[in-house]
């Protein structure tokens, strides 16, 4: 078995920063090479996850309009119904369906914000949430931080 | 602007100060200075032949920066407040020609002291009480100043609409134009600013445009410089403060904006500075449009390390940290909102 891409990424970062950086003169450069190195390090860390996290918004995103579908004016309602969620597509068509899911999404949170029900509200939101929580990087902020010390 | 083009950069500087100092110079360091998308900054150190040294700071146009602005923005700026509680540096020279030294650019004195990332939680340690006392009130005397002074009045004051709308127009077709992906939590955002929008402000100010930690000097225990100063205008005063306080510049210690002093005496110095009275609704209108207007900014940059036109890491990590942690505290805010 070969060795995975996510772990020659990490490899890579981290002789950027420990045995590369550190022979650079030029502060700049070096500042340079080591957010590189960061940046290196964190795109190899999500690596792994990045398709299956696009996969699993989608399956959130369309379950959550399809459950509240009633709610919603007709035209949202068509859109709704048409859309197809494929499974074991490459990753740029699943980036596609993501966008046309966030854009309808974006439609439906307007209709949403035009309801007094405080719970679908709160239960939209927490979509939101759940959607960034399958994204963010910023939970890795450390790793920029020791790559600047 | 290539690297080739920076290799010639310190001659043609030395030459160029030498001439318009009219003195014999030589050039005893010449750095770039990283962080920052906006320009190119460079710290340089000349001697002249009395063995008199001096220390500048070079600031020129990038072909590709973050945001556009005019360099004569940040010198009029700089100039309105020589002299005042407001510590900047010494304005040498500006130029707008490309010839000089390739590119537009600004020429001012280097003030003591150093920067601190927004990101490192004790970067202020153990000064942050005298430190944040300090940083709260410079941004008081910020919007105190009247501006009708010579170079205030010189910035664009003649919208028809309130401060808040020409601002949030100004970023969101920031947005518009340079999104790469749909974003539901900003779309939310910029829906909730729209709807219910601040009242006007009591005075209008200059507003600094980027008034955080990591854009001044310190030196121990003293504020020495506030910098970059390039996007600032007439607006409302809390404009400054909303983003200031925001918590993105704070976001290991949010108990402590810009992790200095906590936030309710922050904003009584800042009160008692400015003279001018907070309204908390508008204060936390001006707090969610922060993160609009940061998402702009990250979102910009993530644009031009798409496209190619500028792959500065800066625009590769703006979009993922920044722009992750601002959606968080839109949603925060959102949630806060329902509750």
């Amino acid at each position: 078995m070969k060795p995975e891409i996510n772990i020659a990424l990490m490899n890579a970062a981290q002789e950027i920063l420990t045995r590369f950086s550190p022979l650079i003169e030029d502060e700049y450069e070096q500042s340079r090479l080591n957010s590189w190195g960061a940046l290196i390090l964190i795109s190899a860390m999500k690596f792994n996850q990045s398709y299956s996290s696009l996969a699993e918004e989608n399956d959130s995103i369309i379950n959550w309009l399809r459950k509240t579908k009633q709610t919603y004016s007709k035209d949202l309602i068509k859109e709704i119904d048409e859309v197809k969620v494929e499974e074991g597509v490459e990753q740029t068509i699943l980036d596609e369906q993501n966008q046309l899911l966030r854009a309808i999404l974006v439609k439906a949170h307007k209709e949403v914000d035009l309801k007094e029900d405080i719970e679908l509200k709160k239960e939209l939101l927490n979509l939101l949430r759940e959607m960034h929580s399958h994204r963010k990087v910023s939970d890795l902020i450390g790793l920029l931080q020791q790559a600047d010390s | 602007m290539s690297m080739e083009s920076n290799k010639e950069l310190p001659s043609k500087f030395i030459s160029y100060y030498s001439k318009f100092t009219n003195k014999e110079l030589t050039l005893l360091s010449f750095e770039r200075v990283f962080g920052g998308a906006s320009r190119e900054t460079f710290r340089i150190q000349v001697k002249d032949k009395t063995g008199s040294e001096e220390k500048l700071i070079l600031r020129r146009t990038q072909e590709s920066s973050l945001i556009e602005t005019s360099q004569s923005t940040e010198y009029l700026a700089y100039s309105a407040y020589q002299g005042t509680a407001v510590p900047v540096p010494a304005m040498v020279d500006i130029k707008e020609d490309e010839e000089t030294l390739g590119a537009p650019f600004m020429l001012m004195q280097q003030l003591d002291g150093v920067e601190a990332s927004p990101f490192t939680p004790d970067a202020y340690s153990p000064h942050e009480e005298k430190l944040g006392k300090q940083f709260w009130s410079i941004l008081g005397e910020i919007s105190k100043k009247d501006i009708n002074d010579n170079f205030i009045s010189q910035f664009e004051n003649n919208s028809e609409d309130p401060c808040w709308k020409s601002e949030l127009d100004k970023w969101v077709d920031v947005i518009k134009e340079d999104s790469i992906s749909i974003e539901p939590i900003l779309e939310a955002g910029i829906r909730k600013l729209y709807e219910d929008p601040p009242k006007d402000p009591q005075k209008k100010s200059l507003v600094h445009g980027d008034y955080r930690n990591g854009n001044f000097l310190f030196k121990d225990n003293k504020i020495t410089g506030i910098l970059d100063w390039e996007m600032a205008h007439i607006g409302d005063p809390l404009e400054d403060l909303g983003w200031a306080l925001s918590p993105i510049w704070s976001w290991q210690d949010r108990q402590k904006p810009a992790y200095l002093i906590d936030r309710q005496e922050a904003l009584s110095i800042w009160e008692s500075s400015s003279e001018i009275t907070i309204d908390k609704s508008d204060l936390n209108w001006w707090e969610l449009f922060a993160c609009i207007k940061g998402m702009a900014i990250w979102i910009s940059a993530g644009n031009e390390f798409k496209t190619g036109k500028n792959v500065d890491p800066i625009n590769l990590f703006s979009p993922w940290i920044p722009g992750d942690i601002h959606l968080e505290i839109i949603l925060d805010i959102l949630e806060g909102d329902l509750h």
